[in-house]
């Protein structure tokens, strides 16, 4: 009678017990226990639910009481999804066969749950301010035809930057580059974030988790931020000690691009791991009328995750991963002098295009390989503070092939390496009288230099640079309203080598030394459990970055010699920021964020009043320079559930940025954009669950805010795309199905975006569908 | 861990093979001076002007033109004209005049027979003053309309060379 089945999935050991022989009458009952799997205790108010996979009746579900125990039923014998839940836990998921009465006690590994708790806790910050946005597994899982940049736009108030589709920076109320940081599991993203087309480094289907990160949170990172950061986190692998994972392929009709990402994850007592690897591959795009010659992409990434638990009060996990791109850029878009630049401007349709399709790479490319390699350790102090100790290490090598004589194409025209090594003493508590406390220190090395290979002057010196931070958080709940206050000192030291661009050429050294102290403080009120205000004010510093001070030399992308100065200082922004979250009767969400930052001694490119005569022609001479800018924006959110199935989205992002030294507007800039969606939820169709169809529309206005003689041309008009998502669940014995079709600009709308550096060349994207599978088990 | 960073190391000087420092434009009439134009910018896109030089041209005469490209950061010059006559197939010059009357006919051809325009003929008839303008194209579409007969309106490609010479035909 007595069966055992080590059921372990997700972390719960399961003891099945059938206690009276089969029937077929609808009143079985299930009941148990969940206990403590190291010391036996009972477990109070985990949930548990249960539903058959073939029945349309309302899941039926149970908390456990005082005693640990649950009672479920009555129901049909039949096959049955148990769905299982703790504060600190993943939501975990069994299929169990339900022939009679059965007793079933579930073990839960308290010692995983403790950490777990101490993750969840560890993330309040960013669950609690309405500030932070973030795109979840679910979120990802539907856009994983998407780079990061382009994954992050579906968070209001995130754009991109972009030249070509492949080649996407996000941008987030404004800035972008050298002014926000990118967080790849909590380390800083170590890469040539100076170039307006140097796409981050990051596989974003390694996360399970994208969050941008406004408030005093962001002083825990180092890295150069103005305010925000984005932070991707992989999640912890979980405690199923069964081998789980995912499979998932996509197909995408314009690019013909295909992409397969592979999960595997399995928990053990000695080791919990888990895989990731993606490949994509895509060729020449299309625009309404014609292809875009040279704008394939391939992309391998592998990820390996470690984690172990030594004991109750010490876990360490270890993370490594490779990122390797390869990423055409539009042939009709290089470009020698600013006659050539003129007459691309003239053209309908870009130079070198052809009616063929083709997934061939050709120059002008860019190769890029990442690699990361992080160990977390974690000495829990008690159940209520730890600290943490963690290394980490970035390799990343940029390759940039330009159409050269000679078979030259095949030498990089720009290739620079990189190595950062980091290290981070981090403790974090929650203290007496509602106080919580993280305070660390953080130090990183990083050596840039430029690969000989290229017999082309370079662009921007080789460096050393030295890093160190100290930081600190400190928040105190006073009943409905928490105030966090943070800190951080940085001290950044930088030797610089640089090679005269006047002849003879000669080395010549430079040494940059600063001191930043940033201060930020927020208030989070709750009026409600519904509504929630928070106020964040913060002075922050950014150090000019070695393009800013010492690039020099032509830029080919834009025809502009483009020049530094090495006296530039430091940047300072005060940046205010308002926004409020609420709903009213669970039928109306309300989010709005209004954020004014002003910049002292903001660095932009300033063209000159020379025209420098060369060989190749005349350039105009762009240098940067310093001014004090504005920036002034907001984003409103509102969501209406209709009915039970059918609900509204609707979103403004509005941004306005000013130089207030020189009174002109400053470029680049992103257009405002007003976006809405309808979407229409069927529980059960066709055997697939949750079917969920919407459309919706993007309408990005002209970016008026801007002098004509900024720019070579006048920004593009105003356009309105459309879009349509259908996406169904479908479970079965013993995986899970879930399919999308999405279809994005329906109407094949000719258009050219503000912010994309490929309108001066060639249109936007025409039509593209994507098809999307994936299988979870 | 210490205090500074190291220092890095002397980074290395690129060998910039592919530079264009100098043209070299010789004209050679059956009878008469030869003339040189010629323009050097030895530091590229760093900030010292170009040396440019002009000359005088006689009326009604057909001179033999030939294209000599140098880089000259290397000891002793590199030729770069070899190098583009070889990838004569990626490669066309294009002239443009304002002196009433100058022509220019290509007088050879690459592998495909098309012309490249190392060596023309130019032909002077009246007097006058204007300028004479240079663009070597890399990977032009020779095939597109007016290119083989020197039109650079649909040429395409990327400029390697854009001069002009003040020009004086007496």
């Amino acid at each position: 009678m007595f069966s055992l089945i080590n059921f372990l999935r997700r972390g719960l050991l399961i003891f099945f017990l059938p206690l009276i022989a089969p029937a077929q009458n609808c009143d079985l009952i299930v009941s148990g226990t969940v206990n403590d799997l190291n010391t036996g205790e009972v477990i109070s108010n985990a949930s548990v639910l249960l539903s058959n996979t073939r029945s349309v009746t309302a899941p039926t579900g149970a908390v456990t009481d005082l005693f640990g125990m649950y009672s479920l039923g009555p129901i049909c014998p039949g096959k049955y999804h148990f769905t299982l839940s703790h504060v600190g836990c993943e939501t975990q998921d069994i299929w169990l066969d339900v022939t009679a009465d059965t007793l079933l006690t579930l073990f839960l590994d308290h010692q995983d749950l403790l950490l777990n708790e101490v993750d969840i806790l560890s993330q309040r910050d960013t669950d609690s301010s309405p500030e932070n946005v973030s795109l979840t597994l679910d979120n990802i899982d539907e856009i994983p035809d998407k780079s990061l940049a382009l994954m992050l736009e579906q968070i209001p108030g995130v754009g991109t930057i972009k030249n070509g589709n492949g080649i996407s920076k996000p941008v987030v109320d404004g800035l972008f580059g050298n002014r926000l940081t990118v967080l790849n599991n909590g380390i800083a993203q170590s890469g040539q974030q100076w170039g307006l087309d140097h796409a981050p480094e990051i596989d974003p289907l390694i996360a399970s988790r994208i969050s941008v990160v406004r408030g005093v949170r962001a002083l825990e990172f180092q890295g150069n931020s103005l305010g925000s950061v984005i932070l991707l986190e992989p999640g912890r692998v979980g405690a199923n000690s069964n081998l789980n994972g995912s499979g998932q392929y996509f197909f995408e009709t314009n690019g013909r691009g295909s992409g397969l990402n592979l999960k595997l994850q399995k928990f053990t007592k000695k080791l919990a791991w888990r895989a990731v690897g993606t490949l994509k591959k895509s060729g020449d795009h299309h625009a309404p009328r014609y292809y875009l010659r040279n704008t394939g992409s391939q992309e391998a990434n592998a990820s390996v995750q470690l984690e172990k638990y030594w004991s109750k009060k010490w876990f360490s996990d270890v993370f490594i991963s490779s990122f390797n791109t390869e990423l055409g850029v539009l042939r009709g878009s290089h470009i020698g002098n600013l006659t050539d630049l003129q007459s691309a401007l003239q053209r309908d349709i870009p130079f070198y295009t052809t009616d063929e399709f083709s997934y061939t790479i050709a120059a002008p490319r860019q190769q890029v390989n990442h690699r990361l390699l992080k160990v977390n350790n974690k000495f829990l102090i008690n159940e209520k503070q730890w600290i943490e100790l963690t290394y980490a290490n970035q390799y990343n090598l940029r390759r940039e092939f330009d159409v050269r004589r000679s078979g030259r194409s095949n030498l990089p025209a720009l290739s620079l390496e990189r190595t950062s090594n980091f290290l981070e003493g981090k403790y974090h508590g929650y203290l007496r009288n509602n106080y919580e406390l993280k305070t660390g220190i953080q130090a990183n090395w990083v050596g840039n230099k430029n690969l000989p290979e290229t017999g082309i002057l370079p662009l921007i010196p080789d460096y050393n640079s030295l890093e160190y931070g100290l930081f600190t958080i400190l928040s105190k709940v006073f009943n409905q309203t928490t105030f966090d206050f943070g800190a951080r000192y940085d001290w950044e030291k930088r030797n610089v080598a640089a090679i005269s661009t006047t002849i003879p050429r000669e080395i010549i050294r430079y040494e940059n030394s600063y001191h930043n102290l940033n201060l930020m403080g927020e208030a989070n009120h709750e009026f409600t459990k519904d509504w929630r205000i928070a106020y964040t004010i913060g002075q922050v510093y950014r150090n000019p970055e070695v393009n800013e001070l010492y690039s020099n030399g032509l830029h080919q992308g834009v025809s502009g010699i483009e020049s530094g100065d090495p006296t530039l200082g430091v940047e300072r922004s005060w940046k205010n920021t308002l926004s409020l979250h609420g709903k009213s009767k669970n039928k109306l969400s309300l989010d709005a964020m209004f954020f004014i930052q002003h910049i002292d001694n903001y660095i932009f490119l300033n063209p000159q009043n020379e025209i420098r005569l060369t060989i190749r022609g005349a350039f105009p001479v762009f240098k940067y320079e310093q001014t004090d800018a504005r920036l002034l924006g907001y984003n409103l959110v509102s969501r209406y559930q209709l009915t039970k199935r059918m609900k509204i989205l609707g979103n403004y992002s509005y941004l306005n940025g000013y130089d207030t030294f020189n009174n002109m507007p400053l470029v680049y800039m992103a257009p405002n954009n007003l976006y809405a969606s309808f979407n229409y939820q069927i529980p059960e169709l066709f055997n697939f669950k949750n079917v969920e169809v919407e459309l919706n529309s993007r309408f990005v206005f002209e970016q008026k805010n801007i002098f004509l003689s900024q720019d070579f041309v006048a920004p593009p008009s105003s356009y309105n795309l459309l879009g349509f998502n259908v996406s169904a669940d479908k479970k079965f014995s013993n995986f899970k199905l879930n399919v999308f079709l999405r279809a994005e600009n329906v109407l094949n709308t000719s258009y050219r975006a503000y912010l994309n550096r490929q309108r001066y060349f060639a249109d936007d994207l025409g039509l593209n569908v994507v098809l999307g599978l994936k299988v979870s088990f | 861990m210490s205090c500074n960073p190291d220092n890095p190391v002397d980074p290395t000087i690129p060998n910039q093979e592919e530079v264009i420092t100098t043209l070299n434009l010789t004209l050679t009439p059956d009878t008469g001076a030869i003339v040189v134009f010629s323009f050097q910018d030895l530091d590229g896109d760093g900030g010292n002007a170009p040396i440019q030089s002009s000359d005088t041209l006689q009326s009604n005469t057909a001179y033999s033109a030939v294209l000599e490209l140098l880089n000259e950061t290397e000891t002793p010059a590199e030729d770069i004209t070899a190098e583009i006559d070889a990838e004569g197939v990626d490669h066309q010059f294009f002239f443009q005049s304002t002196v009433g009357g100058l022509s220019v006919e290509y007088t050879d051809m690459d592998a495909n027979g098309k012309p490249i325009g190392l060596a023309t003929t130019i032909t002077t008839v009246d007097s006058g003053l204007g300028t004479l303008g240079i663009v070597l194209r890399h990977e032009p579409n020779k095939d597109a309309n007016g290119v083989m007969s020197g039109d650079i309106t649909n040429a395409g490609g990327e400029t390697d060379i854009e001069v002009t010479f003040d020009v004086f035909v007496d």
